[in-house]
Order: structure tokens, then sequence, then C-alpha cells
């Protein structure tokens, strides 16, 4: 480990985006991530995500793994939390569909009825 | 599962899910054989039948299929996958070979992101890379030693993983380790 020395100069540069970060999340990710989701392609809508985040500079989205949720046909499958909206699952997400996901629902709040799998209740 | 890194993702998968925040792993590539050993703090498993697709520990299906699948990529190029129980506390420890010569060998994939995506999904979780140098292992990253030097925020920035991401995939290529079927001409 010696690049510790250059990480911790590196912490020094980006110590402001962190303390965004640490913030409250407004978003929450969830992508289905057991042997169904990452066989049907899960990774590549998780990279997908982390990108769009990284190109929106949106930092008050989190994005995070779970377990399989016993619907395996319908993987790669992504939970999305909006503080103050129901939560919904989507299903068969791809990046293009998480393109697609992410410019609707996460940035202007409008479900894309395409991918859709269940809406919860508030 | 298209590549290795699917597996190994798989693999790291189980060892949260059964509540291990330790993950320890070891590459070596030597003459194309991929050897990867995985050990973890878990409680570890019950039985060896975990191959057996049949025996899980799961609740929402009677099925496990991510064993399975990595014994058959592994058998598939006359490769193994061993898998048993560290001591009496707990911990497992998992290892597999792959003959990257084989013909029925899967790429490898992008072995380097597997672990930045494991660091943002499970932010719990320690992870630790090793790879073989001659007779003894180098330690490449060790997130514990990280999130005690930088805080654990430090990880969430992209700044950040892109530089692990870097570190390791120059590792990696050293060793001869691609996103395919190795680098030609490494041993």
């Amino acid at each position: 480990m010696k690049n510790l020395e250059e990480l911790k100069m590196m912490r020094e540069k980006v110590k402001k985006d962190l303390q965004l970060r640490s913030g409250k999340f407004r978003v929450k990710i969830v992508i289905g991530m057991g042997s169904c989701g990452i066989a049907a392609g899960a990774r590549e809508v998780m990279s997908e995500f982390l990108d769009l985040i990284e190109k929106n500079k949106k930092m008050d989205i989190a994005v995070t793994a779970s377990g399989c949720y016993g619907f395996c046909a319908q993987e790669p499958m992504i939970h999305v939390y909006i503080e103050d909206n129901p939560p919904v699952i989507y299903r068969n997400v791809d990046p293009n569909a998480a393109k697609e996901i992410f410019t609707n629902h996460i940035l202007n709040n409008k479900v894309v009825e395409k991918y859709l799998f269940s809406k919860g209740k508030k | 599962m298209k590549n290795i890194a699917d597996h190994l993702f798989d693999i790291l998968e189980n060892s949260v899910k059964a509540g291990a925040n330790k993950v320890l792993v070891k590459f070596s590539f030597n003459k194309k054989k991929f050897f990867c050993q995985i050990i973890d703090s878990g409680p570890g498993i019950e039985s060896a039948d975990v191959i057996d697709p049949f025996v899980t520990s799961r609740q929402t299906r009677r099925v496990g299929l991510g064993l399975p699948l990595l014994k058959k990529t592994a058998d598939d190029t006359q490769g193994y996958l061993k898998i048993n129980r560290l001591n009496k506390k707990g911990g497992t420890n998992l290892e597999f070979l792959i003959n990257m010569s084989h013909i029925d060998a899967k790429p490898f994939g992008d072995l380097t992101r597997v672990f930045i995506d494991a660091l943002i999904a499970w932010p719990q979780m320690n992870l630790k890379l090793m790879t073989q140098n001659n007779s003894t292992f180098n330690t490449i990253i060790d997130s514990e030693k990280i999130k005690e030097d930088l805080g654990e925020e430090a990880l969430y920035s992209s700044q950040i993983q892109n530089y692990i991401y870097k570190t390791i995939k120059k590792e990696l290529i050293t060793k001869g380790i691609d996103d395919h079927f190795s680098i030609e001409g490494k041993k």
C-alpha cells in the first residue's frame, strides 16, 4: 500500500465533493444483485447509473445493491426510492433503460411505464 | 454469467449476504492458470453440499445457482472449485482454478470493476485484494486501511474510485490478466 500517501493527497482535493456526499441522500437506487441479477447484466446497469450520476453531478443519489427479490425472470430489477414519494420497482432494466429511468424518473419525477414492475403506496 | 468477473461478484455477494464484514481475495496467474481464493469472516457453510443447486440457505426459493454455475465454469476448463469452512468459529474458504488456455474458458471480464462495484455496493464490507509475486502474496488494496486513513466517505469520491481502479488494473496487467483471455507473451 505504498499509494496511500498519494491517496491522502487526493483526499484533500476532493474534500468538497465529499462534504456534499456525506449529506442526506434524496434518491436511493437499489439494484438486485443476486446470481440471477448478475447473470442478467445488473453490473452493467450499476455502472451506467454511476456514470450518469457522475456526468450529471448529482451528489444526492446513492446506489446500493441487494440480493435476489425472487422474481429472477424479471431481472435486472431496480428499486427507486425518492424522498417523499412511493417506492417504484422496475424490471428488465438494461443500460438504455437506466438512461431513460434516470432522466425521466430520477431527474424529473415521471415514472417510466415501459419498465414498471410495481409501485408502492405512499 | 458472461465472464469470470460476474462469478467473482456473485461470490462476494454470497459473503456479504452471509454477514461477512471482511473478505480477502487472492489472485495468482501462472502458465495460463487463473487461481482465485476468497476467504471471508462469515459464519461458514453448514455442509460441503452447497455446490448442489438444491442446497441453499435462502428463503425466497429452494434452489441456488451461483456456486453450481461457477463449478461448471471451472470444470469446463479442467479446473476445480473447492469450498470449505475455515475453522470451528466460522469463515469460508473458497478456491477455484480456471485454465484460461482451454477452448471452453470464459473471458475474465473487467475484474477490476468488480472491486470498485463491491466497495460502492457494500460500503460496510472490508475488502482486501492480494496478488501473487513469486511465492508471496502482496496486498494491492485494503479498503479497511483506506477507510481508517482517509475516512469512511472517501470511497464515495469518484476520483478516489478511479485512482483505486487504475492501481488494481495496472497490477493485473503486469500479471498478464486483461479483460479477455490473458495477454499473450506473459506467463
